[in-house]
């Protein structure tokens, strides 16, 4: 059965453990292998070309003010804009990552629901990106993601995703790492 | 190893109250007239001590933007050089600045980010404050003897002076401060130009704030630095994304509008629309005219970029960039403020502004220009973080401390008459007067015996 169809099928048919499941699970896992390999042009391709990907500023509040995520990003891209971000890193003059930074990106905490369109499939997830860079020390990046992924032939395309990090004050100098 | 990257530890007649621990004396080796600063000066903590005390305990610093906190209530927890404060706007309409901190044991009373509050309680003893600073109610009032309690005298601490110009307010620790329209002086000109060529501004939402392994001053001293641009952004040049030849922004003015102020006006290529005018849409050019003086309105005009540092560490950048490789250039302006948390790491602010009469497409771009170039997942600004934090590991060695930093470019460069602001302008956008203004006041403030601490509560 195709992705697609499975994705008529209700909630059931993404549940862990279902082959749908399986292959989300797997297609996040080859993303995380992408970027930890510098194949970002490789990467660039698994996107949608009318995605959006943006990472809110986050905010200390008190829990009855919700997350504290508010009107401002670290990210806030289109297609065009994460070719840019690839193109950029392809040249020799990204200095914030020439020479690279090593980087380990872990998905983990996986669910899939049906997106709001057919063929679409909501994933939450909780990220950890460590980086390690010239002779410092590690840097660690957490939190949630919300991707949206679509069902096309052959597999997915990431269609919209949410980076919700856990800092309010990012303590790791910059964000020349790719979520 | 050449003359002039080492320095003689003679060179000046020390006092004890400019000399370090190790015989050295701050003026001989910070000599802003040869252009030449000590690498010390970056990560010493002997240095970063009295930094504290003659510095950041003393100057104006910016806190806030008037429409960070438009209604009573509204707060904003900042720093005031770097003690923690709260900004916020009393249920008059007054805005205020206070340590923030309760008056009891000192806990933070202020414990989000931004807010809105008619009290503040110290979680700690329960010690409650009033939006104006007032203490309304201690606990268990009851166990204080008579004389043991005096409310009236017990309020948040105040900064020592707190003031707006256009919109911006700043506040300063030190009771004996000058005000802060003769603090900012000529520097007030070309706030204008910023800050109101039309009309009103906007601090859209809230900073990034992060934190880097640098030196602030690594941080502060980039700000006017036009000639990094072409190497540093390099790969924005291969991108297409910045002009492909290396003077390409030389054309412009530096110019040092005293007490350690320092800006720079650079226009873009002739006769291209999208470098004029501050980078604004031709429909707001117009308002140039209404909301600033003839030479200011001129200024405003003819360039694209612009950057300033209001003494010591708060920052415009208003540039002309693209949001990426697909998308025409446009107008950004950032607002800057970094401070140290220890010699070698540095809080850094990023505020994005509008002008509150531009239109919502030019709003739209103008936004996703800067979260795309500027802020920590910028792409421009990524890579001066990382000759920051680069810069000062250099510094941490007992040999590298012994050699200066190179700021010469320009010494002998004479004013251009013609340049129709206050202060003094000189010709090129590539020099390093402007760096050499801001060395000079930090020597000045770091070297000036003062009466020391003034204003504490007993």
């Amino acid at each position: 059965m195709s992705a697609a169809a499975l994705a008529s099928a209700g909630p059931a048919s993404c549940a862990p453990g279902t082959p749908l499941y399986g292959e989300i699970v797997e297609f996040l896992y080859r993303e995380a292998d992408l970027l930890d390999s510098y194949r970002f042009g490789d990467w660039l391709d698994l996107f949608a070309e009318d995605v959006r990907y943006d990472m809110p500023v986050r905010t200390n509040q008190f829990r009855a003010a919700g997350e504290g995520f508010q009107e401002m990003a670290f990210f806030d891209e289109n297609f065009a804009s994460l070719k840019t971000r690839v193109k950029r890193l392809e040249t020799e003059f990204a200095w914030a990552e020439t020479p690279p930074s090593r980087t380990r990106h872990f998905v983990s905490n996986v669910l899939v629901a049906p997106g709001e369109r057919a063929g679409e499939f909501a994933v939450k997830l909780n990220f950890m990106l460590t980086r390690t860079r010239a002779d410092h020390g590690y840097q660690m990046f957490t939190g949630r993601r919300e991707d949206t992924l679509r069902s096309v032939p052959g597999g997915f395309k990431i269609a919209r995703r949410r980076i919700f990090g856990d800092q309010t004050v990012l303590t790791n100098t910059n964000l020349s790492v790719l979520f | 190893m050449s003359a002039v990257s080492t320095l003689s530890h003679a060179a000046a007649p020390a006092s004890p109250f400019t000399r370090l621990s190790n015989g050295e004396d701050l003026s001989a080796i910070v000599r802003p007239e040869d252009g030449l600063i000590s690498r010390r000066i970056f990560t010493d903590p002997e240095v970063y001590a009295l930094e504290q005390e003659r510095i950041f305990a003393r100057a104006w610093f910016f806190l806030g933007h008037d429409s960070e906190i438009p209604q009573p209530g509204d707060a904003v927890t900042r720093v005031c050089g770097i003690d923690p404060v709260i900004l916020i706007r009393d249920d008059d309409g007054v805005v205020r600045a206070f340590l923030n901190s309760c008056r009891h044991r000192g806990m933070r009373v202020c414990r989000t980010d931004r807010d809105n509050v008619r009290f503040l309680r110290c979680p700690y003893h329960g010690w409650s404050y009033r939006n104006n600073g007032e203490l309304l109610a201690a606990s268990c009032e009851n166990h204080y003897g008579e004389g043991e309690l005096e409310k009236s005298a017990l309020g948040l601490i105040p900064v020592a002076h707190l003031a707006s110009y256009r919109g911006l307010h700043f506040a300063t620790w030190d009771k004996a401060a000058p005000p802060l329209e003769e603090w900012l002086g000529d520097m007030r000109w070309y706030m204008d130009i910023i800050f109101a060529r039309t009309g009103e501004l906007e601090f859209v939402g809230v900073p990034q704030v992060w934190d880097a392994e640098c030196s602030w001053k690594f941080a502060t001293d980039n700000f006017t630095d036009n000639f990094h641009v072409f190497w540093t952004h390099q790969s924005l040049v291969q991108l297409g994304l910045l002009p492909d030849f290396p003077d390409f922004a030389a054309h412009g003015h530096m110019v040092t509008a005293g007490n350690g102020h320092i800006l720079h006006f650079v226009q873009g290529a002739p006769g291209e629309e999208a470098t004029m005018g501050l980078g604004l849409p031709k429909s707001m050019w117009p308002r140039f005219a209404q909301n600033l003086n003839p030479a200011q309105a001129e200024i405003a005009m003819q360039h694209g970029y612009s950057a300033g540092t209001m003494w010591p560490n708060f920052h415009w950048l208003q540039l002309t960039t693209a949001a990426d490789i697909e998308t025409q250039p446009v107008g950004i302006l950032n607002l800057r403020l970094e401070y140290p948390l220890s010699p070698t790491r540095t809080r850094m602010y990023s505020w994005f502004a509008i002008d509150k009469a531009a239109p919502a497409d030019y709003r739209k771009i103008s936004y996703e220009n800067y979260v795309r170039n500027f802020g920590p997942g910028g792409i421009f600004d990524q890579d001066d973080m990382e000759n920051w934090e680069e810069c000062t590991a250099a510094a941490m060695g007992p040999a590298a401390k012994r050699h200066t930093l190179h700021h010469r470019m320009g010494l002998k460069r004479k004013p251009d008459p013609a340049w129709k602001g206050p202060g003094i302008g000189y010709p090129d956008s590539y020099g390093e007067m402007t760096q050499r203004a801001w060395y000079g006041e930090w020597l000045r403030w770091m070297t000036k015996p003062f009466a020391g601490a003034n204003g504490a509560s007993r």
